[in-house]
């Protein structure tokens, strides 16, 4: 199996510059008369975001060739898309990228409404940049938290979690679910928050950015074990990033400030004060520390939206039958991977006559394939977290 | 920081994108509209049209690829951006129920991937791409593209030369 796999990559060309002579010759062998080794690793790996295996060749400890094997989750979310009904579709988009589940359903609602003469009103919107912004505080924390489990250390996964569960239970305050929300809507969201949670949330958000200073940062951000780990690891230059297709966090990583909440500005970002976080280092270690700043920016997006927070409706009015004019409808939002994008083609009837998503984690996930050979084995893990894949999101 | 992202007036720019298009391909369907270019071209110019959009417009990023199948032909939309607030998007099809067209890998590396998926889910054949394998469904005794639209969701698949 192994074998045939192999022959079927022969020719492939790699962008990354760090191989070995084992690369350009998988035949060829060492002082011991020792060949390159193939070994899997994954599908079930306790350290593997999900289901994914890689193919790795292996020169001693070097890693000479890695291959993604994508699919374990595959649940052809574009072919049921086709079956749906355009306001079914929503909740469904949940279980993509199930860390973000909030910008897929607003990247989503963006592409539909791209299609539609609605007009959204501006409370609903200032509640879809809040639920996403919190969305992406509950990815980005713990994210510190997954890169040190699986370098070993228990301790900030814990602090990390603290911080999620208090965040879900804010999401099931609003919209009644804690992971699969569907609370974003077509035209706006699907209702207005209690009373009383908006000063909750500016309460908590408050003391979060001192508490995650304190308690995570500081305990992973100067330990020598976690530096001698990350750094200098994983490194890419602005030029390979954006020829390897990365985006979010892993690019911003590399001093490449793109992201689409300036640049390509969607629902009520441009009037917000926000800044776009970038890092010259362009290894792991950055693209953490572009993470890291980022849980302030989002704080301080929270705390804006909740002051300038307008009164009103919380959805327009899309009519009882949604059919959308023929033709494409783009969405594009920044998920803490990276770039969402969505694209919908009607033809006038009631379902979409194809939906098209662009996952951040599936596109950043090339970067294995090319930035990893030339590394020692045990670095797989921390370039893993520097992409932060979710299996939903790159097996749709 | 080497890498250098363009700058100024995004309205200025999308013309010069399109005027740049149309200059070297004459391409006189594009269209300018709210920051994006829409250009058309024949499915045998689309590696020479990205080559002119990446070496000479310097559009960097390949966001993706969308194939539908328009039953007898193929529509493919390729996403380009510059990163800073410009979209550009290139529209081509393909006649016939086998389609092939070019790989625009050599151009965009990162396109190797969205190709593999285009290639999976609808069976369109990448002429010069590296690596040309399934991503998603099973890599051997399977034959079907999913997202076809003859693809039936509710018919038994049979995985042929499996036992």
């Amino acid at each position: 199996m192994l074998g045939e796999e192999r022959k079927l990559r022969e020719g492939a060309p790699t962008l990354s510059g760090r191989v070995s002579a084992r690369l350009a010759n998988p035949d060829i062998r060492d002082e011991f008369g020792l060949e390159a080794m193939d070994m899997n690793m994954g599908p079930q790996h306790p350290a593997m975001h999900g289901l994914l295996r890689l193919i790795l060749e292996l020169d001693g400890e070097t890693v000479v060739r890695c291959d993604p094997v994508m699919g374990y989750l595959h649940r052809c979310q574009e072919k049921i898309a086709e079956n749906r009904m355009y306001p079914q579709i929503v909740p469904l988009t949940d279980r993509l990228d199930y860390l973000a589940g909030m910008m897929n359903e607003h990247g989503y609602c963006l592409a539909v409404e791209d299609l539609l003469d609605v007009e959204i009103p501006p409370r609903a919107e200032y509640l879809r940049v809040l639920v996403s912004e919190l969305m992406r505080l509950a990815s980005h924390i713990p994210s510190v938290g997954f890169l040190m489990l699986e370098l070993g250390a228990f301790t900030p996964i814990l602090y990390a979690f603290r911080e999620r569960e208090q965040i879900q239970s804010y999401f099931e305050a609003i919209c009644g679910a804690r992971m699969m929300f569907h609370y974003i809507r077509i035209g706006g969201v699907k209702a207005d928050v209690p009373e009383g949670l908006l000063e909750e949330i500016y309460e908590y958000v408050d003391g979060l950015g001192a508490r995650f200073q304190a308690d995570l940062v500081e305990l992973v951000v100067g330990n020598e074990i976690y530096i001698s780990r990350t750094k200098g690891v994983g490194m890419m230059t602005p030029e390979q990033a954006v020829e390897i297709g990365v985006t979010g966090p892993p690019l911003r990583g590399t001093g490449v400030g793109f992201d689409s909440r300036r640049d390509y500005p969607y629902s009520v970002y441009p009037e917000l004060d926000f800044d776009v976080i970038t890092d010259d280092a362009g290894d792991v270690a950055a693209s953490f520390r572009v993470r890291i700043k980022e849980v302030f920016e989002s704080i301080k997006i929270i705390k804006q939206v909740i002051e300038k927070m307008p009164e009103g409706a919380v959805l327009g009015d899309t009519g009882r039958r949604l059919r959308p004019k023929e033709g494409d409808g783009f969405g594009r939002v920044e998920s803490p991977r990276g770039e969402f994008a969505v694209h919908v083609v009607s033809d006038g009837s009631d379902s979409p006559y194809r939906v098209h998503y662009r996952d951040p984690s599936f596109a950043n996930m090339m970067l294995l394939q090319e930035v990893i050979p030339g590394h020692y084995l045990p670095d797989i893990m921390p370039i893993m977290g520097m992409i932060d894949p979710v299996s939903g999101g790159w097996d749709k | 920081m080497a890498l250098k992202l363009p700058e100024g007036d995004l309205k200025k720019r999308l013309d010069g994108y399109l005027s740049g298009f149309r200059n070297r391909h004459g391409l006189e369907e594009g269209e300018t509209a709210g920051n994006s270019v829409r250009v058309t071209v024949r499915p045998g110019d689309i590696r020479s049209v990205l080559t002119t959009a990446r070496e000479d417009l310097g559009i960097m990023h390949l966001s993706f690829i969308t194939v539908v199948d328009l039953k007898g032909s193929f529509g493919l939309t390729y996403e380009l951006l510059d990163l800073r607030g410009g979209i550009v998007k290139v529209r081509t099809s393909i006649e016939g129920t086998e389609p092939v067209i070019d790989s625009v890998t050599r151009v965009y590396p990162t396109a190797n991937w969205h190709e593999r998926e285009a290639y999976d889910m609808f069976g369109v054949a990448f002429r010069g791409h590296p690596d040309l394998r399934r991503t998603f469904m099973w890599q051997d005794h399977f034959d079907h593209h999913p997202l076809l639209k003859e693809f039936e969701i509710n018919t038994k698949r049979t995985f042929e030369g499996l036992r």
